[in-house]
């Protein structure tokens, strides 16, 4: 069978109620797409996890899809604090989000393990901080803290992370699920590769022959990948190298809508539930703010070096 | 000598001050703003050698215009290395080749710890915070880390509500106690008003310097905690003419370091 689908499919056939997922991406390479369409869908009492999360966990956070996050890091960059991720959890709103903190070593750190197939893995961050002091639902397992077998030193152990699934937006992906990305890497490929499937979003699809040209840049190779969906701009308003910018001025417009629930309900109406797909999304951005604003988001075209594998 | 022009605004200070900080040499983590800003400036006056990487994977960026996050598009084209956290946090920062780290925090303390998680309580919070973020393994690993806040007696505090990352912790010894590398830790903490640096034997932050057009005892006063003073206490260096150049025609031409004053940093 195809792994070819469309986003709905992905998403209904791959993302299950109570799933621990990983969303890749670092306002680089953001899957939006999949994340409105998670919303869409209403999915239910999801775990959410990636280091340095944005607005895309914001939003769901705001719409009520996750029940758990494990977490680093949670801001709308030059827009400061995540206003839904605030009123989760300093109101309940719309529900209180159980959140498990670590940091931008020790997350990547648990996903590598998990990509290894190794229990856990030591690190040297933490240490001497009330990040030790509080536990949520991972409680006793979210850290063990023994003398080294080896040096009798203090030394930190933070457990594998296997995510039931996880979800990136990538440059350039084969039918079969190959996926190739450049630029900022963030914990994407240990994401992808902790997980126990892929669901791989796309700018373009492209022929087995063109991945062989650069094999270098597969970060997934395809038997990790369910689904392959080709979803040009699904980053947006995050960016993809290569294809086009951040949009700054929708994180603005989004700040701005969710500073009260009522505006990101409206916010939620407008470019979520009322869209049926990201093809509708960017009509929608069209008509909304017009081609030539569209037009500049389009990254400038400057091909890299050209390498040869011959031998 | 150096030239001084006093046409400078307060977040141009505090860059410079940063800058003056990092070596010929050193690997340095930025993260954007200041930080970014300073370690620029030093690339481009005293420290051509040093490198400058972000925790999101790319080290030795050359961005055409300021980048905005740790992973602005900005950073990719030109850069010499792209990877991933794995690699910077990992294989760089862990494996202990990182020189200096910046930071910011919503509250810092006299020993240097920093709260970037939530203001009140955890469980029951007045604000909740981004988080760690990749600031606790920077406090944590980074040989030398200096720290940016706003000097007043709410950012800074005897103690922080939740200590993110780790200064010192509880004072002489604690870094050692909990296993944080040797020689690593805050190195300075520099506010819109001051420069302050570490004790060596109480690991308390004492005044250093005070910025031209205010006075120690108004950083007294400013102080949340019994704010010892240097014996050899001066006036900060303001800007130099070069660092000003440097800044304003090649890093910042659009001048969003003015950003900072809005936020307090006057």
């Amino acid at each position: 069978m195809g792994k070819v689908v469309t986003m709905k499919q992905a998403i209904a056939s791959h993302v299950n109620d109570e799933d621990l997922v990983f969303i890749g991406g670092y306002i680089c390479r953001t899957p939006f797409a999949a994340i409105h369409e998670i919303i869409r869908q209403k999915k239910k009492d999801l775990t959410i996890t990636r280091s340095n999360a944005a607005d895309d966990f914001d939003i769901m956070i705001g719409a009520g899809v996750v029940r758990r996050f494990i977490s680093t890091f949670l801001s709308l960059g030059v827009y400061g604090l995540g206003r839904c991720y605030r009123r989760s959890i300093e109101k309940g709103i719309p529900r209180r989000i159980e959140v498990e903190e670590y940091t931008n070593l020790s997350l990547p750190m648990m996903l590598l393990a998990g990509s290894m197939g190794m229990p856990f893995v030591p690190v040297k961050d933490m240490l001497g901080t009330d990040l030790l002091n509080v536990k949520a639902f991972m409680g006793e397992n979210k850290y063990k803290l023994i003398d080294s077998p080896f040096d009798g030193k203090p030394t930190l152990l933070v457990p594998a992370l296997n995510p039931d699934v996880a979800i990136i937006h990538v440059q350039q992906a084969d039918e079969d699920g190959n996926a190739q990305i450049w630029g900022i890497g963030g914990d994407c490929k240990v994401g992808a590769n902790a997980a126990k499937k892929v669901i791989v979003s796309c700018e373009r699809i492209v022929d087995r022959e063109t991945i062989g040209r650069d094999p270098s840049r597969t970060i997934v190779p395809s038997f990790k990948v369910v689904a392959v969906v080709e979803e040009p701009y699904g980053a947006h308003p995050g960016y993809t190298p290569g294809f086009y910018d951040v949009d700054f001025a929708f994180g603005a417009l989004y700040q701005k809508a969710s500073n009260t629930v009522e505006g990101f309900n409206d916010f939620l109406k407008e470019w979520v539930f009322d869209i049926e797909d990201r093809t509708a999304y960017i009509q929608h951005y069209i008509q909304s703010f017009g081609y030539s604003r569209f037009k500049e988001l389009q990254a400038r075209f400057g091909y890299g070096y050209p390498v040869s594998y011959e031998y | 000598m150096h030239r001084h022009p006093d046409d400078y605004i307060k977040p141009e200070l505090m860059a410079c001050c940063g800058s003056r900080e990092i070596k010929d040499g050193d690997i340095v983590i930025v993260g954007t703003g200041f930080p970014t800003m300073a370690a620029n400036i030093a690339k481009y006056t005293h420290a051509p050698n040093a490198t400058l990487m972000q925790e999101s994977g790319v080290i030795d960026a050359r961005p055409r215009r300021p980048a905005l996050s740790v992973g602005d598009p900005c950073l990719n084209p030109g850069a010499a290395m792209i990877g991933g956290l794995v690699d910077i946090m990992g294989m760089f920062l862990q494996a202990g080749w990182v020189d200096v780290g910046f930071l910011s925090g919503s509250q810092v303390d006299k020993f240097g710890n920093i709260n970037t998680t939530v203001i009140g309580d955890y469980n029951k919070p007045k604000s909740r915070l981004p988080g760690s973020g990749g600031a606790n393994p920077i406090g944590s690993l980074a040989k030398k880390v200096l720290i940016i806040a706003l000097h007043n007696k709410k950012r800074l505090a005897e103690h922080v509500d939740f200590i993110t990352t780790p200064g010192y912790i509880d004072g002489p010894g604690s870094r050692e106690k909990w296993g944080l590398p040797d020689n690593t830790g805050p190195h300075v903490i520099i506010t819109n008003k001051a420069v302050m640096r570490f004790d060596k034997d109480t690991k308390e932050a004492y005044l250093a310097t005070y910025h031209p057009d205010t006075s120690v005892d108004e950083i007294i006063s400013l102080t949340p905690w019994e704010l010892r003073v240097a014996d050899d206490v001066h006036e900060t260096e303001p800007p130099r003419e070069e660092e000003l150049k440097v800044l304003r025609e090649i890093l910042d031409p659009l001048r969003m370091i003015r950003i900072y004053e809005s936020r307090g940093y006057v």
